[in-house]
């Protein structure tokens, strides 16, 4: 059986929020409720081995022209508190960089537990 | 195999028992007031209701003062004034035998319309750094601050502070009213060499108070612009020693370049060199080909490293360079671009890794810098 850790409750975790946990290896796993899902990525960044979960939740930037910035896709985006590398919080996927993605761990719910399997 | 993983620490460089020097660490007071007690009375109101008031080029845009977000506690320190974070977080993880403290904040004080008033900025940080930061900790070793827009003042200081046992170098600003090799230093060199310290230069206060523009066509209009520009300033700076026989004249003096790039290293030693083996007799003072000069008195701080696709065109990279007699480490520790100590050049041959990680550093700033590292100054 898949080894799992209970986070803590669903209801104490709602969504916007990160939580570093201590398993999955020394670096640990960051938690994250986006838009009320669960998401989980190990927290190393697969550029220069920084603590990515600790980094920044924001938007999707994008841009119609020089000067111009539009915001979507809300609190889905991560980026690394070191060179702030860009990250899918859903697929681990890096924004910019194909090809490149962090670890990513399944993150279910369970009788109102966040419940993450290794 | 090094372990890519938070808090990697000291494998390649502690397994084979390769000393890192750390070239470019970055520290700063907490605020303008911790500068008050070593400043002169006539300036202390100004800055306890004030602030520095130092010259700025406006093109740090990132948060956090441009320093890593996972160094902020809930205490909110800046990383740069946490001296006892950077002790733990930078010299003892990284098992670091020296780090060479770069006040680059401070660029401003050059580029200040008074010039008593940014030199006594620079001596009073030079005073606050030696007291608490130098003597803290025996593996720090720091850069005098001077403003340039005084020469004369710049040299008094130099004569004033630049025997203590932890100054290894002067500090320029990458802004600057003239090419550093123009005479008009010249008694500035001559004064570091006479107590026995180098030159150093990092990007700061490029295009701003007094200082001419960023580039010859102007000011880039963004961040990411300015960062390239430092690879150019730097490339006329090299060139400007090197012409105006900086080294013939202060053949023991090494300049060392940080954060200005490195990738542009072996196009202009090829550049200079063809071109100097022509137009020789204009300058015949260059006695030497200006690869010859750059590789023995010029030294370049490795953040940040370049990345190339492939592993072996980094390393083509690095032997075009020269880098086993002019580069020398740097982390840039605290800020967000650093170079991680652990993983950085962790694929190179051991023995090109010691030169970069300690050797290089140890012969360019001896003896203020000798291994194994003395319990006390």
């Amino acid at each position: 059986m898949t080894p799992r850790v209970v986070v803590g409750r669903a209801e104490d975790f709602p969504p916007g929020d990160r939580r570093i946990v201590n398993a999955g290896g020394k670096a640990g796993i960051g938690v994250f409720n986006v838009g009320g899902a669960y998401y989980a990525l190990r927290n190393i960044c697969p550029h220069n081995g920084a603590p990515l979960c600790k980094g920044l939740i924001g938007p999707h930037v994008q841009s119609d022209g020089p000067g111009r910035f539009s915001y979507g896709r809300e609190g889905e985006i991560l980026k690394c508190p070191w060179h702030e590398w860009e990250f899918e919080i859903r697929s681990g996927r890096a924004v910019v960089v194909e090809g490149l993605r962090v670890k990513t761990y399944r993150v279910m719910v369970e009788d109102g537990d966040v419940v993450l399997y290794l | 195999m090094v372990t890519v993983a938070n808090g990697a620490q000291r494998t390649h460089n502690r397994d084979q028992h390769i000393p890192i020097i750390d070239c470019d660490v970055h520290h700063a007071f907490r605020s303008p007031k911790d500068l008050l007690p070593y400043l002169p009375r006539q300036y202390m109101e100004r800055v306890r209701d004030l602030g520095l008031g130092m010259p700025n080029n406006s093109y740090g845009i990132l948060s956090h003062g441009a320093t890593r977000l996972d160094l902020w506690g809930d205490e909110k320190v800046p990383p740069t004034a946490n001296r006892d974070q950077m002790r733990h977080e930078l010299l003892d993880r990284y098992d670091i035998d020296y780090a060479i403290l770069n006040c680059s904040a401070l660029g401003g004080t050059s580029a200040h319309p008074d010039a008593d008033y940014g030199m006594a900025i620079c001596r009073a940080f030079n005073d606050y750094q030696l007291e608490h930061w130098c003597a803290a900790d025996p593996r720090f070793r720091c850069s005098l601050l001077v403003a340039s827009s005084d020469i004369r003042a710049a040299v008094a200081e130099v004569r004033r502070v630049g025997s203590h046992p932890a100054v290894v170098q002067v500090l320029m600003t990458g802004g600057a009213k003239f090419l550093f090799g123009k005479r008009y230093y010249d008694p500035l060199w001559e004064a570091c060499c006479e107590v026995g310290i180098q030159g150093a230069v990092h990007p700061s206060a490029e295009g701003a108070g007094t200082n001419p523009a960023p580039t010859a066509a102007g000011y880039p209009s963004y961040y990411l612009e300015m960062r390239q520009v430092w690879a150019q300033i730097a490339q006329a700076q090299v060139t400007s020693l090197v012409c105006e026989g900086t080294f013939e004249k202060f053949p023991g003096f090494r300049f060392t370049f940080l954060e200005h790039d490195t990738y542009w290293i072996p196009g202009l030693m090829w550049r200079l060199d063809a071109d100097w083996k022509g137009l020789r007799t204009k300058y015949p003072w260059i006695k030497k080909l200006p690869s010859q000069y750059i590789r023995e008195n010029i030294r370049f701080g490795s953040q940040p490293i370049n990345e190339p696709p492939d592993e072996e065109d980094h390393e083509a990279l690095l032997r075009w360079m020269h880098a086993d007699e002019c580069l020398m480490f740097a982390s840039d520790y605290p800020h967000w671009d650093w170079d991680e100590p652990s993983t950085t050049f962790a694929m190179l041959d051991p023995r090109l890794r010691r030169r970069i990680f300690s050797e290089t550093a140890v012969e360019t700033y001896r003896p203020k810098l000798s291994l194994p590292v003395p319990r006390h100054l």
